[in-house]
């Protein structure tokens, strides 16, 4: 596989097909190891690293031929490459942007990933669209049991799997599940969101996790702790809590339909109009014009665009999209022009 | 009260040493009871450490008592070299084995992150041979603890017999695992 085959697709996550996708977007689990034997990254030297990365990479495209796994060097990619995989959610911004010998191995649909030499020796995560954690995780659990058959991973049976940052050791497990909240945002009621799912120790990040911004009003909620409850309890618990803040979201866009339907759909309207008719348009404006947008579609204020070429456009709007797309690099404006081009010639589409 | 030997330095050892239903009281400075080489053992020593020869625990003992936050940050991996302190500032652990080496330390960090500090979940196949075995040594580490804070406790309550029948067994417990 080259990276260019996955341009022309969103990656089955984003496809829109899971369970409650109008408010959840996706449903992510990754896995942090290390392998017995060999120093953290902290104390690693670069033969180290080096030697580290070609064993599992050997192993990994051995092992995980079932997911037609391929692998890429992030030394090998080049900066729009990398942002690209930033950008669908396949490696973290600390892996693009990290030193020495790592990369990643991606499964064809893009449902499983696995860092190598990230903040762990690895780090493997699976993706589902919409409300699907149990499935991302067998996903993980399934490559995870494989690689443990030819890799061994620094275990104990106190501390279970040790990672090199503490707050990773057990399970070495976060579940996140990415939620669109726009009514609430609208409405100020976000925060109380956030003070709920705290009470029960759960953590709300931004649409990069951990240190982003919360933009086009994607939240996602993931557990903080690692130790002291099965990988299935932890599940269990986000499981639980995500139909009660879907509750509350669609409650809230209910009653402000029969309350403020006309400020709604000026809202949900102008946004399209903008999306259809600007010439120029940053990636956050964009980020917020679409979540108005997604949230008019859902509510049926706009039936003209399907769900799914919204979804589409989240993700082929950011910078190294445009910029594979057009097969060149552009500068922040002419960015700007071409994704005002590229939008409305998507929105034309589907009217 | 003042160190028997020197009379000059605040007693801070209290040594006492029942054996044959006698019992004899020695209240020594640090330092005399540094020379003296005293034979007592820490029970706040480390589990890799209850092979070593009580001579060599005690100069440990008294780093310990006499550390300041700092003398205990300065340890350092055996494996990697990274100190606890290296530890404190980046959040990073060095290797794997530094979860053992700082083990009393780790536990208390695990706990205050995720109010837990046993690991329950997933369980790696090539692990679980090694695992009843482990958990043997774990439940006997537990158990010494146990009897640690006991003697602890009976030497607080001046009930020397008791604290004698305790250090016969931590001994033969010791010496056991030694022995396995």
């Amino acid at each position: 596989m080259e990276l260019s085959d996955l341009q022309t697709s969103p990656g089955e996550w984003l496809g829109g097909t899971g369970p409650e996708a109008d408010i959840v977007i996706s449903s992510r689990i990754r896995l942090a190891r290390n392998l017995a034997g060999y120093p953290f990254l902290s104390t690693a030297n670069e033969q180290q690293l080096g030697e580290l990365e070609r064993m599992v990479r050997e192993r990994l495209l051995n092992t995980c031929r079932a997911e037609g796994m391929s692998y890429f060097s992030l030394p090998s990619l080049g900066p729009i490459d990398r942002q690209f995989l930033v950008e669908r959610h396949l490696i973290s911004r600390e892996l693009a942007s990290g030193k020495g010998a790592r990369g990643v191995g991606l499964a064809v649909d893009e449902t499983v990933s696995i860092m190598v030499n990230e903040e762990d020796h690895l780090r493997i995560q699976g993706l589902c669209s919409g409300l699907q954690l149990r499935e991302a995780w067998e996903r993980v659990d399934a490559v995870d049991t494989r690689l443990e058959s030819c890799l061994e991973f620094a275990f104990s049976p106190q501390f279970g799997y040790l990672t090199i940052c503490p707050t990773n050791a057990g399970t070495g497990l976060r579940a996140s599940v990415m939620l669109h909240l726009p009514a609430l945002v609208m409405t100020k009621q976000i925060n109380k969101v956030f003070q709920a799912v705290a009470k029960i120790s759960l953590i709300v990040r931004g649409l990069y996790g951990e240190g982003t911004q919360a933009s086009g009003d994607f939240y996602q909620i993931s557990n903080q702790s690692t130790l002291g409850k099965s990988e299935t309890d932890v599940i269990e618990l986000i499981e639980n809590v995500i139909p009660k803040i879907i509750g509350f979201e669609k409650t809230v866009r209910t009653n402000l339909m029969q309350q403020k339907r006309e400020v709604m759909e000026d809202k949900v309207w102008r946004a399209y109009g903008m999306l259809k008719h600007a010439r120029m348009i940053t990636s956050e404006e964009t980020m917020d014009l679409l979540s108005a947008v997604r949230m008019g579609v859902s509510l049926g204020i706009i039936q003209e665009v399907k769900m799914d070429a919204i979804n589409e456009l989240f993700l082929f709007t950011q910078p190294a999209h445009l910029q594979k797309q057009k097969e060149t690099q552009l500068d922040e404006t002419e960015r700007d022009v071409v994704r005002a081009s590229y939008i409305r010639k998507r929105l034309q589409q589907s009217d | 009260m003042l160190c028997e030997l020197c009379n000059k330095s605040e007693a801070v050892v209290h040594l006492v040493d029942v054996s044959n239903n006698s019992r004899a009281e020695k209240h020594l400075c640090k330092d005399c009871a540094a020379s003296q080489g005293a034979t007592i053992k820490s029970h706040m020593q480390k589990s890799s450490s209850s092979t070593k020869d009580a001579g060599d625990v005690l100069p440990e003992i008294f780093q310990n008592l006499s550390a300041t936050s700092g003398a205990a940050e300065a340890e350092a991996c055996g494996q990697c070299g990274t100190t606890y302190r290296q530890f404190r500032s980046s959040g990073k652990f060095g290797c794997p084995e530094c979860y053992v080496e700082f083990n009393v330390k780790v536990s208390d960090l695990l706990e205050k992150i995720h109010s837990r500090c046993e690991h329950t979940g997933k369980v790696p196949s090539t692990a679980s041979d090694d695992l009843a075995q482990q958990k043997e040594l774990q439940t006997q580490q537990k158990r010494l603890q146990g009897l640690y804070a006991d003697l602890d406790k009976a030497v607080n309550d001046e009930d020397y017999e008791r604290a004698a029948e305790l250090r016969d067994e931590i001994q033969r417990m010791q010496e056991g695992a030694a022995g396995a």
